[in-house]
């Protein structure tokens, strides 16, 4: 029998027989923490195979004051998931009167994640905020929940693009000498520009724009930068 | 079944789910899940305009490479504020239009306090639709636009079975998301966004053209319709103009 | 005793709460956290429909442990890949339950790293009931208990548990297959034949704490030398009587070239005979 599809449905594998119930959705996120503040950020194409749906589509959530995660893989995994989360710290708020820590937010993701062991969510998480120390710290995931707090974390389509030339040029890996000057803002978020911009120039599943967000103790604030528009 | 002509039954039962784990129960052939479309719509186009949305689609459901029904609705409005417009499945979206929007209406009537439903939360609830229904591995096979205006604004949204879903201010399903959002992005960008009521018509009907030229699975009887201000108006059936001579064809 | 935050009752405003009430044909069998289980799911086809995520699990490791007179030591390295792309060179494979109690990361990262945290939660309940410390046997059975309780659904765990309780120190394995082994000597992982080679070649009971952390150092470094799935930096701990010390961190490299000139001095001395 052959039936007509739509061409969105048949390259995401919908033919004849069995339900594929996961797409990716393509897309780069990045998040450099610092010594006082933290950079997180994630491009904002939404794909599907070789079809741009939208080139706004954000990959950023706002968690608390301090703290954002930003999530690639699977779109509608990835926003049942920052509303789900949303709520448990809403929750959170109302029962113990303050913001759920930094922390407690990156542990509760990875048991939220391992919650759905067996039918995991399709999404690659960076949390990214001040911790209780007023540190900046950023905490990378697997799609089912082991995580681990990471010198530089790049996840999504773009990932290894990004993520060898940030372990040289943020964590100073596999230096001889390994220079001494700390990380500053500036030069972290410099790099988070150019990484997106040369990412967007290899990777089909990166462009359009670039969201930023930049914590820091006073708050967040957001940057938008524009990438190539092809 | 006391009728099947298309030797649907048989199809729809040699795909059941087989469970190879001892550990689990086998499940009964008693319900089975879609798991192909069967009778299909084709694309749903959709452009925002100066106050207000218009959307279009043609009127044909397929049965796979079969004209099936040249007449049948793929827009329909759901309360107030909205319009929404279906590809694939069409049964499915009877379901949908049948169980969902009507939720939503006793919601309205309900609550008694003159609030209606808004575009964006029906766009949401949709979304959760679909999306829990594909965690259930029995998806709505459906790509959804909904349009809407509400308040002032111009609300343009599109999701799917698997949940995905996105806001724009041009959005085309299926085959329209290859020939005619190439087409409508161009316009919107090349007016900036300032389009009345009558170029968006114009422009959607072009691209309905288009489509029935190119799509084997289109349809020349579309449908157009606007949603502004004055609530949603969908218009009746018209028969698209079409020009064969050109050697091409 | 289950976590709160994976409760049926706080799952009430979890959106998708009703995969088990929805479905009656899924499983009932005893579990520890209620894990959500899709309707469809069997081992086999959670695999086939969904090989391009099951190959981003981070797996891929070489961890050994072994007893000696004066401890255990435990050694490991510290690459994470999914597929071909190498996506940590270094993560945390010794997983410190309590300060007695260290667990060891092989097969599965989030398997290991969920049920090592939860199991030291449980160990913690039990000091708490019971005034005492938990013995490590017992610790390694709470596992093995919820590895044999998932059996067939494709956990992926190959781990250690040590530590030293009032018999001494003690050495368990433990794997997804249910299996627990009590044991001197052990190592885990897909490098885990070169560690054994070098391990089994160099090990006495009577080892200095200084020979013994190096024969486990050693073991690891040969291991990430041969095993392309091992690789990044090697942790060294040794468990004594008042509990686990963090020994060393070293970059695989670094190893590398000193062993080499180790080497080179050794023949260099030899030819001098």
């Amino acid at each position: 029998m052959t039936t007509h599809i739509s061409p969105q449905m048949a390259s995401s594998g919908t033919q004849h027989g069995k339900f594929e119930p996961y797409v990716n959705n393509g897309g780069t996120t990045l998040a450099i923490p610092g010594k006082d503040f933290v950079i997180a950020a994630g491009d904002t194409r939404l794909s599907t195979g070789y079809s741009i749906h939208t080139r706004q589509s954000s990959k950023v959530f706002q968690l608390t004051d301090k703290c954002v995660i930003v999530t690639a893989g699977m779109q509608s995994d990835a926003s049942t998931l920052h509303k789900t989360m949303h709520a448990r710290l809403v929750h959170y708020e109302h029962a113990h009167g303050k913001q759920m820590s930094t922390e407690a937010i990156g542990q509760m993701l990875s048991n939220m994640l391992y919650g759905r062991r067996f039918f995991p969510y399709y999404t690659f998480n960076l949390v990214a905020g001040i911790d209780s120390k007023g540190q900046g710290v950023v905490y990378g995931y697997d799609a089912i929940g082991s995580y681990q707090s990471v010198e530089v974390g790049a996840m999504g389509t773009g990932q290894s693009l990004i993520q060898p030339l940030l372990d040289n040029q943020v964590a100073y890996k596999n230096h001889q000498l390994v220079p001494s000057k700390e990380l500053d803002l500036e030069r972290a978020l410099s790099l988070v520009k150019d990484s997106f911009t040369s990412a967007g120039e290899r990777d089909i599943y990166t462009g359009d724009s670039v969201e930023i967000a930049i914590i820091t103790q006073e708050g967040i604030k957001y940057e938008t930068l524009q990438l190539k528009q092809d | 079944m006391s009728m099947d002509n298309f030797g649907l039954y048989k199809l729809m039962h040699e795909d059941a789910p087989k469970n190879n784990n001892p550990l689990l129960e086998q499940p009964t052939l008693a319900k089975t899940h879609t798991t192909d479309p069967i009778v299909t719509g084709t694309s749903v186009l959709a452009i925002k305009f100066n106050g207000g949305v218009a959307i279009a689609a043609d009127t044909l459901a397929s049965y796979g490479s079969m004209a099936r029904f040249r007449d049948i609705e793929r827009l329909k409005s759901f309360g107030k504020y909205t319009i929404v417009g279906a590809s694939g499945e069409y049964s499915d979206f009877q379901y949908i239009e049948e169980q969902v929007k009507q939720s939503l209406i006793d919601r309205d009537y309900q609550l008694d306090d003159g609030r209606s439903t808004t575009p964006r939360e029906i766009y949401q609830y949709l979304v959760r639709v679909l999306y829990n229904r594909r965690n259930k591995f029995d998806p709505l096979y459906n790509v959804l636009v909904i349009a809407g205006y509400e308040n002032g604004k111009a609300f343009l949204g599109q999701t799917d079975y698997l949940g995905t879903h996105f806001e724009d201010v041009t959005l085309a399903t299926g085959y329209g998301s290859y020939i005619a959002q190439p087409i409508l992005r161009k316009f919107y960008s090349e007016k900036n966004g300032n389009i009345t009521e009558q170029e968006a018509k114009d422009i959607l009907k072009k691209c309905l053209t288009v489509l029935f030229y190119r799509d084997a699975r289109a349809a020349d009887k579309v449908q157009i319709a606007v949603i502004n201000d004055q609530g949603p108006k969908i218009d009746e059936p018209i028969k698209l103009e079409t020009q064969w001579t050109f050697k091409g064809f | 005793m289950s976590l709160s935050f994976l409760d049926k009752s706080y799952n009430a405003f979890h959106d998708d709460q009703s995969f088990e009430e929805a479905n009656s044909n899924t499983l009932t069998l005893y579990k520890e956290p209620g894990l959500v289980v899709p309707p469809t799911f069997n081992n086999a086809g959670f695999r086939d429909q969904s090989h391009e995520i099951a190959k981003k699990f981070a797996k891929g490791t070489t961890t050994l442990g072994f007893v000696f007179n004066k401890g255990i030591v435990i050694a490991v390295d510290s690459r994470a890949s999914m597929g071909n792309y190498i996506s940590s060179q270094n993560v945390k494979k010794v997983i410190e339950i309590n300060p007695y109690l260290l667990g060891t990361m092989a097969g599965g990262a989030a398997d290991c790293q969920f049920w090592e945290r939860y199991l030291g939660m449980q160990c913690r309940l039990y000091e708490l009931r019971n005034k005492r410390r938990i013995t490590v046997s017992a610790a390694s059975k709470l596992l093995v208990n919820i590895m044999y309780s998932y059996k067939g659904y494709g956990l992926s765990m190959g781990t250690m548990v040590a530590g030293w309780d009032h018999t001494g120190p003690n050495l368990f394995m433990v794997d997804n297959d249910g299996t627990r082994l009590k044991g001197n000597r052990f190592s885990v992982g897909s490098g885990s034949m070169f560690a054994y080679g070098v391990l089994d070649s160099g090990y006495r009971p009577d080892l200095t704490e200084e020979q013994a952390c190096e024969l486990g150092r050693r073991a690891i470094y040969h291991a990430t030398h041969r095993d392309s799935m091992s690789g990044g930096i090697i942790n060294v701990y040794l468990i004594r009587e008042d509990g686990w010390h963090k020994i060393s961190s070293t970059d695989m490299d670094h190893l590398h070239w000193n062993y080499v000139e180790d080497k080179k001095k050794e023949i260099a001395d030899r030819n001098k005979l």
